[in-house]
């Protein structure tokens, strides 16, 4: 599904250069659970962030889908984002204004879906996460794992070829936790891609494979056994 | 900082606005005695025969001296004032003084004004004593003592000589009366042969000023006046049967302080204004302050999510809510004071600026029975503690467990988004409003300067001056000269021109009825239509060769004369509303019908009239003044003004024109203006308040984009997260700019629904004061609201633009 060669992000000021990413060599086939770990700093976030396209390399060759993806502008960027990718952050990023429904319509707004059918997979979905229930209420009215449930409601609700989760357990509980991870791993199971990143070993173990990092590169990638 | 320049720009609009208003409110105050110096003035009610309702700041001769005799222990004093501006030959040389005022009496008894040379008791001893302004003086005679030397006045009776006996100092510009000098005539001798003036309660040609007495109860006077009126003003006998003038005049005394602003406007010395405009305008500023206050109000309740955190840790280190309060109007109080330092600063450049639109000596003094430091103290607190009151309890109720325990910056309670929304709704509505009056008003002014008058303004030149004693029938000849002038087309004298400072009317009977119908009555002489472009539309204009079309009588009256001319009859031509009020169904029917008027001694009877053609209305009064029906006599004498009607370049033939007025009549000078002036002029005082009006819709715009620009800059941080998780959901950047921009262009769509109606209801009745106006149609309230739309859209874009620019990744990082 992707093709990283030589990705490198590196982060300038006007006296410090920072290196994020440092000619990272990756692969990621379709149907895949990975775990991105390693220690704070170490570049996971970037990683995923390029990998999003949420951010633009510095250098190296980014190939998505089969389509070279690197040197594409905002616009462009935003398009293969739209059609392919979906989110799950550690800090949920629900928008506090907007009701549960409402936050998960948000990610078919932007897609050419009528107003019937997007109230149609938005209900279709929050059946799936187990958040219906909670339609009309605002996210700060939601428990934290209930909150993750709606992200991760929004994240498939436009169907995307590839979900990225960072830290998506960070902010939860243990119990929480695990709920949220058994419900990635059911994604996996029915197709879906998923890069995860994570600190929790216990929780990359639910991946097929772990890529650990440290200092921009990645030190070393082991899959588990089926 | 757009706090600070907001409330500044808010401060100067209305400090300007009520300096303005205090100024047209404070006309006469400076007057010693103002309590009791009062102007008797003539109010006309309509009357069936057509007659319009008019409030005349004159009043007849006989009024002030029957009121002075019928109360001997309430009157102190009573001087009339004529409005009439005669040749002055000074060292032989002819000049004109702009005010001089011809006054029966010691109007210096009245108006107790400070002199520089001599003094007010002994300024006007005697009849052929003059007193002159500061600059008046300085003006003819530079530095020299004018006192005893003498001017020669060229009045009626011919030249005659009067001494200076002082000068005063130079008539406050806000005064209902003015005077460059005041010259004391014999008023008997003056009106020897026209006794009519002195006995006529019907003949206004002058001011009446009164001084009571210290414990005279003006309104007791004025409470009596019908039977005052009833017991002096006696009837008029004529062929007509018997009227009385005192059945549609009534007469009161106004206080010398109520006459700038009062309701009798018609016939002034100076200018009057309207208690309606100087409202609106202090309406207007209590608005722009106000606009100024809710953007004060709105910033600071927006960055609340800024403040939360610091009242949050104050509250923890042991702050109570009361020393936050007063923490948080302390603040406004010291921006609001730096705020006013500014406005003062702005006030005092703009202060030339301001005057010279209105014409007005407007001046800044901070101390003393005038000034304006305590009224600015006092508004620096007010206003303060009005736009600092609600955020000082909003941002003091936060809550701080809450705000520290969640780590967040943000603590936008609810509701007060809400009112936010409000308040731009109603700053917009404001602004949108002033758009449309000034678009509006801008409309009618130009409308009155450009519309169809009747007569053709371009190529007319009209030269007045023709009644002044020196010219003794030289116009002829001047009028003769005129017309072989290279480029000029056609020149006649008339009585009535551009901008007419008199009315004359004469009552009109059909045949079959005693129904009296008033029409203008005015003499011209042949070639007039054609000199200002009327039109005739039926029937045919005068000759000189028809001897009833001749309806000149000898001046002085010769009674035989009047006699033949009474039983001749004459030949008029009217317009088209006379016609109409006349009950002609058109004006041909008109043509060839006889009427009778009063042309004449009252004795005599009627005089009977043919009309003999009719003419398109002509506007030469203003357009607030209503369509004046006429009827044209034509004569060889009486004029006022010749019309020229020229081609080619006008400075020239002013030019030609001057040589031959000059050459023929030396003793008079020369007045020459192009219609096109005149009336420009006659307007410049509603320009001059529309461009105010102008100058205020922008301040009010430029506060309202100024908060909304503010707004936006918050509401677009407060809203970063949200952004970025849009975008990271595909939304790209003009999405975003489109939501950020449809958030702030709800409020001013929601704007336009309240000013519309406002506005129109506000217009329509301005409106009416003309007699013909605009119509009020959808465009300026759609202008108003497009460009207030583009204007919003505008300031907000350039934030939307930015934030929406951002990486989302750095906007997820905001929080």
């Amino acid at each position: 599904m992707l093709q990283m060669r030589g990705l490198s992000r590196i982060y300038r000021t006007d006296t410090v250069e920072t290196t994020a990413l440092d000619a990272i060599d990756l692969d990621i086939a379709s149907g895949e659970f990975v775990a991105i770990m390693g220690p704070s700093g170490c570049g996971k976030s970037t990683l995923l962030n390029l990998m999003g396209m949420l951010d633009t390399p510095s250098s190296g060759s980014y190939v998505f889908d089969g389509k070279e993806v690197a040197g594409l502008n905002e616009s462009r960027l935003a398009e293969v984002r739209k059609a392919n990718i979906g989110f799950i952050f550690q800090s949920f990023n629900l928008v506090d204004e907007l009701s549960v429904a409402e936050n998960i319509e948000l990610a078919l707004l932007y897609h050419k879906v009528g107003s019937a059918e997007r109230k149609s997979r938005v209900e279709t979905v929050m059946d799936r996460v187990g958040i219906a229930h909670r339609a009309r209420h605002r996210p700060s009215q939601l428990s934290g794992g209930q909150q993750q449930r709606v992200a991760v409601a929004r994240a498939l609700v436009a169907e995307p070829k590839l979900i990225l989760a960072d830290e998506p357990t960070g902010n939860l509980d243990t119990n929480h936790g695990e709920e949220v991870m058994r419900m990635l791993q059911s994604l996996n199971r029915s197709g879906s891609t998923i890069v995860m990143v994570t600190h929790s070993p216990a929780h990359a173990d639910y991946a097929g494979r772990v890529v650990n990092m440290l200092d921009g590169r990645v030190l070393q990638e082991r899959r588990r056994a089926a | 900082m757009i706090n600070i320049t907001g409330l500044a720009i808010g401060l100067a609009a209305c400090v300007l606005i009520l300096l303005y208003v205090r100024y047209e409110q404070s006309y006469d105050d400076w007057l010693p005695d103002a309590e009791r110096v009062f102007q008797l003035q003539t109010l006309y009610e309509a009357t069936e025969s057509g007659g319009e309702e008019m409030n005349l700041q004159m009043s007849a001769i006989v009024a002030g001296r029957a009121l002075e005799k019928d109360y001997p222990g309430q009157v102190e004093n009573v001087v009339w004032v004529r409005s009439f501006s005669p040749v002055i030959l000074q060292d032989g040389q002819a000049s004109v003084t702009e005010d001089l005022r011809m006054v029966d009496g010691d109007l210096f008894a009245i108006f107790d004004v400070p002199f520089v040379r001599g003094s007010a008791a002994n300024a006007l001893p005697d009849t052929h004593s003059i007193a002159l302004s500061e600059s008046e003086a300085q003006r003819r005679f530079g530095d020299q003592d004018p006192v005893g030397r003498t001017l020669t006045i060229v009045d009626n009776n011919g030249p005659v000589d009067y001494r200076v006996t002082g000068v005063f100092e130079d008539w406050p510009e806000h005064s209902s009366f003015s005077a460059d000098a005041v010259a004391r005539f014999d008023l008997g001798a003056q009106f020897a042969d026209r006794e009519y003036a002195l006995t006529g309660w019907n003949n206004q040609q002058g001011w009446n000023y009164v001084k009571l007495r210290q414990p005279a109860d003006a309104a007791l006077i004025n409470e009596r006046m019908p039977a005052w009126e009833k017991r002096n003003i006696p009837d008029d006998v004529g062929e007509g049967g018997t009227t009385n003038p005192g059945d549609f005049q009534d007469y009161r005394l106004t206080n010398i302080r109520d006459i700038h602003l009062g309701e009798a406007q018609a016939a002034s010395v100076t200018p009057g204004n309207d208690r309606f405009t100087v409202t609106t305008f202090a309406v207007i500023a209590v608005l722009v302050l106000g606009m100024a206050c809710v953007n004060f109000t709105n910033l600071a309740t927006a960055r609340s999510s800024q403040r939360a955190r610091e009242v949050a840790l104050r509250k923890v280190l042991g702050a109570s809510r009361r020393q936050l309060i007063t923490q948080f109007l302390g603040e406004s109080l010291l921006v609001t004071a730096i705020a006013m330092l500014l406005a003062l600063t702005a006030t005092e450049l703009l202060l030339p600026v301001f005057n010279g639109f209105l014409g007005s000596d407007i001046a800044v003094t901070y101390f003393g029975a005038g000034g304006i430091l305590l009224p600015v103290i006092a508004l620096t607190l007010v206003v303060g503690l009005a736009a600092g009151l609600y955020p000082a309890f909003y941002l003091s109720r936060f809550e701080p467990a809450q705000i520290l325990k969640a780590n967040k910056s943000a603590a936008d309670a609810g509701g007060s988004g809400q009112l936010r929304n409000v308040l731009v709704v109603g700053q917009f509505a404001v602004s949108i409003g002033l758009i449309i009056c000034t678009a509006v008003i801008y409309g009618q002014t130009v409308y009155a300067r450009t519309s169809d008058a009747g007569y053709v303004r371009d190529g007319l030149l009209q030269i007045e001056n023709l009644g002044y004693r020196g010219v003794d029938g030289r116009d002829q000849q001047v009028v003769e000269q005129l017309r072989r002038v290279p480029g000029v087309e056609a020149a006649a004298r008339t009585q009535i021109a551009v901008d007419p400072g008199g009315n004359s009317v004469s009552r009109v009977y059909r045949t079959d009825s005693m129904e009296p119908i008033d029409l203008g009555q005015y003499s011209v002489e042949t070639g007039f239509f054609d000199a200002m472009g009327m039109k005739l539309i039926a029937g045919r204009d005068f000759s000189n060769a028809i001897g009833r079309d001749d309806s000149t009588t000898p001046f002085p009256i010769e009674e035989a004369a009047e006699r033949a001319f009474a039983e001749r009859g004459a030949n008029v031509i009217v317009t088209r509303e006379a016609t109409r009020r006349l009950g002609f169904t058109s004006p041909q029917e008109a043509v060839g019908k006889q009427l009778r008027s009063e042309l004449t001694q009252s004795e005599l009877g009627l005089v009977p009239i043919t009309i003999v053609g009719v003419v398109e209305d002509a506007r030469f009064r203003s357009l607030r003044a209503p369509l004046q029906p006429i009827m044209y006599l034509m004569r060889r004498e009486g004029f006022g003004a010749i019309a020229v009607r020229y081609s080619g370049d006008p400075a020239r033939t002013r030019e030609a024109a001057e040589t031959v007025w000059t050459r023929n009549i030396p003793q008079v000078p020369f007045d020459g203006r192009f219609a096109d002036d005149i009336v420009r002029e006659q307007y410049e005082q509603e320009a001059a308040r529309s461009q105010i009006f102008a100058a205020f819709a922008i301040l009010a715009v430029i506060i309202g984009c100024l908060g909304l620009f503010g707004l936006a800059a918050f509401t677009a941080e407060r809203r970063t997260k949200e952004i970025g998780i849009r975008k990271v959901l595909g939304a790209r950047t003009r999405d975003i700019v489109q939501l950020l921009v449809w958030q702030f262009t709800r409020p001013v769509i929601i704007a336009n629904l309240i000013a519309w109606p406002a506005a129109w209801w506000l217009m329509r009745d301005w409106l009416n004061n003309f007699d013909a106006r605009i119509d009020l149609t959808p465009v300026p309230f759609l202008l108003a609201g497009a460009l207030a739309l583009i204007i919003a859209v505008a300031t907000i874009a350039v934030h939307a633009w930015r934030v929406a620019g951002t990486s989302p990744v750095r906007a997820l990082r905001y929080e």
